[in-house]
């Protein structure tokens, strides 16, 4: 039963991947990466169904942080940027999605023949992960609005999370939540440089910041 | 005890942003002695930490802690000079960031968790962004954007690498605590296969931060753009921070017996490193992108050492304590030339040694010891690298590596010529000013850490104490390398 529930949260994920390759705007990208961070921080709910109070603690902070002020802080900076952008991409969104698709299908294959270790029996568990990781890493590289590359790391961040709860036995919780804290530091900062970019340069483009160059 | 070497600055770090400038530039010299003072008692008797899950005292952490430490103190009284002289907006800004920057970079020296040190590894990157955007100029953000993008997406990469480090160890029935002192004896138990993808990924991802090439290309518009003091922090002690979280990896796959691969992979990172800063060092127009660029050869030097092990790893340790103290050296006289000359273009400066005579000293001196000049450690270093790699039978690395140093050294020896000799070109846009008209005057307190940092380096060549030198020892052992 529980399985079934973990697949299902995971096909969200997926698909929540392919909406990802295919908007062009801003402010759908976050509430693609609020919805990815929600699912991804109550999926260890379902795979460990007895947990300590420490783990359920830990989980919900996890869910506020990912789900909830991440996303805020972006969306308090774009309303700060004003403008409701489109993500311009170097590639097209028709090149992304067939790339997002044949990501998805590829992370299915090899995961298959990868010998992992897990927790649960989920067979999605890791090529959602892989797929979020690198659709992270495809946004960073193949849009040009600076939000756009700063919701890409926070998509790598939460593959990383997905992958990293297949082993959360290993991991002290108070280990974990440094690795938040410090992503959403991360965020933070990122959010306070792209409000100085939009006031210094009055674009997010990050092709106006190439005067430093070799 | 071994916590408190990095809450004190952290604490003081904290009050800094609320005090009165003039007393938190005080705080930053009585931390940056305190600070000092903390770690060579932990230095002299081993104390057990009170998280020993988390924290341990390492002989390699010892040996990057007392540089941290050595290197901050003599940078925090530099940095009086430096903000007495220039007066920055938001003074306790930066002096409180600069404290944090020095707590995250000692809880990377004695954090002994994997997962624990990738934290302090990432919080570096945080505390130490700030500074680089202190001129709060258009090129300032974009080398902060730059640096924060580049580092944490590099970082996020060594964290999947710390993640397949955790697979191999489910994978391999190992029961040990997650920390690489408990890792490295039972590292033959571990999962090969994930063992390997996890040391690739985290190479690729400390050495981003380090400054391997192609990972490089946030470095020389970070250290160019942050001012000064915080430029000698970066480049001196924040890369061997880096270089830590790989050398202990390292350690790891030389007990699991896989020195062979790992060796492979830092040798061609390390090379790639050098030849890229032999292309670009030859055509800069900056003083300070030429220093940043050094800064990658060395990181590149260091790599390699550690690869070809054996009396290798041992030149890459000298090369490292070297490196940080005369490339720090090297940092603030290049912060003396920019508030004497107020622009950072070769073409605009000229004339050095007439018109800082101090500086010119120091930032000659200075140059000789990084382009490998036999007085200095940096000459001893690279010569085991070279001896350990005909040793070995890497004739081609080492045919590159010498070549790429006489390229690098005919670069940089022009660029410095023109600095401290030319005379400034009439098209530039800072006429030249005559000696007597020359405003900035040399305060002592700008130029006497450069002094004491060569010196010191000067003295490890000819007399290295016995406790250091077995640190040194121990901390080379543990990667199968030796004098050998």
């Amino acid at each position: 039963m529980t399985l079934y529930t973990v697949d299902t949260l995971l096909t969200l994920v997926l698909l929540s991947v392919l909406f990802a390759f295919g908007s062009s705007r801003v402010p759908a990208l976050i509430k693609v990466m609020a919805f990815q961070g929600i699912v991804v921080s109550i999926i260890p709910f379902f795979i460990t169904p007895h947990m300590a109070t420490g783990a359920v603690i830990f989980t919900i902070a996890t869910l506020v942080i990912r789900g909830v002020l991440i996303p805020l802080s972006i969306h308090l900076a774009i309303r700060k940027v004003a403008i409701q952008r489109d993500v311009a991409p170097i590639v097209g969104y028709h090149a992304s999605l067939f790339f997002g698709l044949g990501l998805i299908v590829a992370a299915a294959v090899i995961s298959r023949y990868l010998n992992i270790p897990s927790i649960s029996d989920s067979r999605l568990l890791f090529p959602a992960a892989i797929s979020l990781l690198v659709t992270g890493m495809f946004l960073l590289m193949a849009r040009r609005n600076a939000i756009a590359m700063v919701i890409g790391y926070i998509m790598l961040e939460n593959g990383i999370y997905l992958m990293g709860t297949t082993f959360s036995v290993r991991a002290r919780h108070i280990v974990e939540f440094g690795i938040l804290l410090d992503v959403l530091a991360g965020v933070m900062i990122m959010a306070v440089i792209l409000q100085n970019i939009k006031q210094t340069f009055d674009d997010v483009d990050t092709s106006l910041l190439r005067t430093l160059k070799e | 005890m071994v916590e408190l070497v990095f809450i004190t600055p952290f604490v003081t770090g904290l009050l800094a942003f609320v005090l009165p400038s003039a007393v938190s530039r005080q705080l930053l010299v009585l931390t940056g002695a305190v600070h000092l003072v903390l770690s060579l008692l932990l230095w002299k008797n081993t104390p057990q930490a009170w998280f020993a899950e988390y924290f341990a005292v390492t002989p390699e952490g010892l040996l990057s802690l007392l540089v941290i430490s050595l290197l901050f103190f003599l940078i925090s009284i530099y940095t009086t000079g430096y903000l007495a002289a220039h007066g920055l907006k938001s003074e306790n800004i930066f002096t409180g960031f600069m404290l944090l920057f020095l707590s995250t970079m000692t809880m990377v020296t004695l954090s002994d968790h994997i997962m624990v040190l990738w934290i302090a590894i990432e919080a570096t990157t945080l505390a130490s962004a700030p500074l680089i955007y202190t001129h709060r100029s258009g090129a300032s953000l974009e080398a902060t954007w730059k640096y924060v993008l580049i580092c944490s997406v590099g970082i996020a990469m060594a964290l999947v690498g710390s993640l397949f480090l955790t697979f191999s160890m489910e994978l391999g029935g190992v029961t040990a605590a997650m920390s690489f002192s408990a890792l490295t004896p039972v590292a033959a138990q571990l999962d090969p296969a994930w063992l390997k993808a996890g040391f690739i990924f985290i190479v690729v991802g400390y050495g981003t931060k380090m400054g391997l090439a192609p990972m490089h290309t946030w470095l020389p518009d970070a250290h160019s753009e942050a001012p000064s003091p915080a430029s000698a922090l970066l480049s001196g002690v924040l890369l061997n921070c880096a270089y830590l979280g790989i050398f202990k990896t390292n350690k790891i796959m030389v007990s699991a017996g896989l020195s062979d691969f790992s060796g492979t992979i830092l040798i061609v990172f390390g090379l790639l490193s050098i030849v890229a800063a032999a292309t670009y060092i030859l055509k800069q127009t900056e003083y300070k992108r030429m220093l940043a660029y050094s800064s990658i050869e060395n990181m590149g030097i260091i790599a390699l050492g550690t690869g070809i092990g054996g009396l290798g790893v041992y030149g890459a340790v000298i090369c490292m304590i070297h490196h940080s103290l005369i490339k720090s050296s090297l940092f603030l006289s290049s912060g003396n030339i920019l508030m004497g000359y107020k622009d950072r273009l070769i073409a605009n400066t000229g004339q050095m040694a007439k018109q800082m005579p101090k500086t010119f000293v120091a930032f000659f001196a200075g140059f000789a010891g990084i382009s490998g000049f036999p007085p200095f450690g940096i000459f001893i270093g690279e010569l085991f690298i070279i001896m350990a790699a005909f040793k070995t039978g890497h004739y081609l690395a080492a045919g590159i590596f010498i070549f790429s140093l006489c390229v690098i050294f005919a670069g940089f020896a022009r660029q410095v010529m023109a600095i401290c000799f030319d005379t400034p070109a009439e098209t530039g846009t800072q006429p030249a000013a005559d000696h007597k008209n020359f405003l900035f005057k040399e305060p002592p307190g700008m130029v006497w850490p450069q002094y004491v940092l060569l010196l010191t380096s000067l003295i490890l060549c000819f007399f290295i104490p016995d406790a250091l030198y077995q640190t040194i020892v121990d901390a080379v052992h543990a990667i199968g390398g030796g004098l050998q």
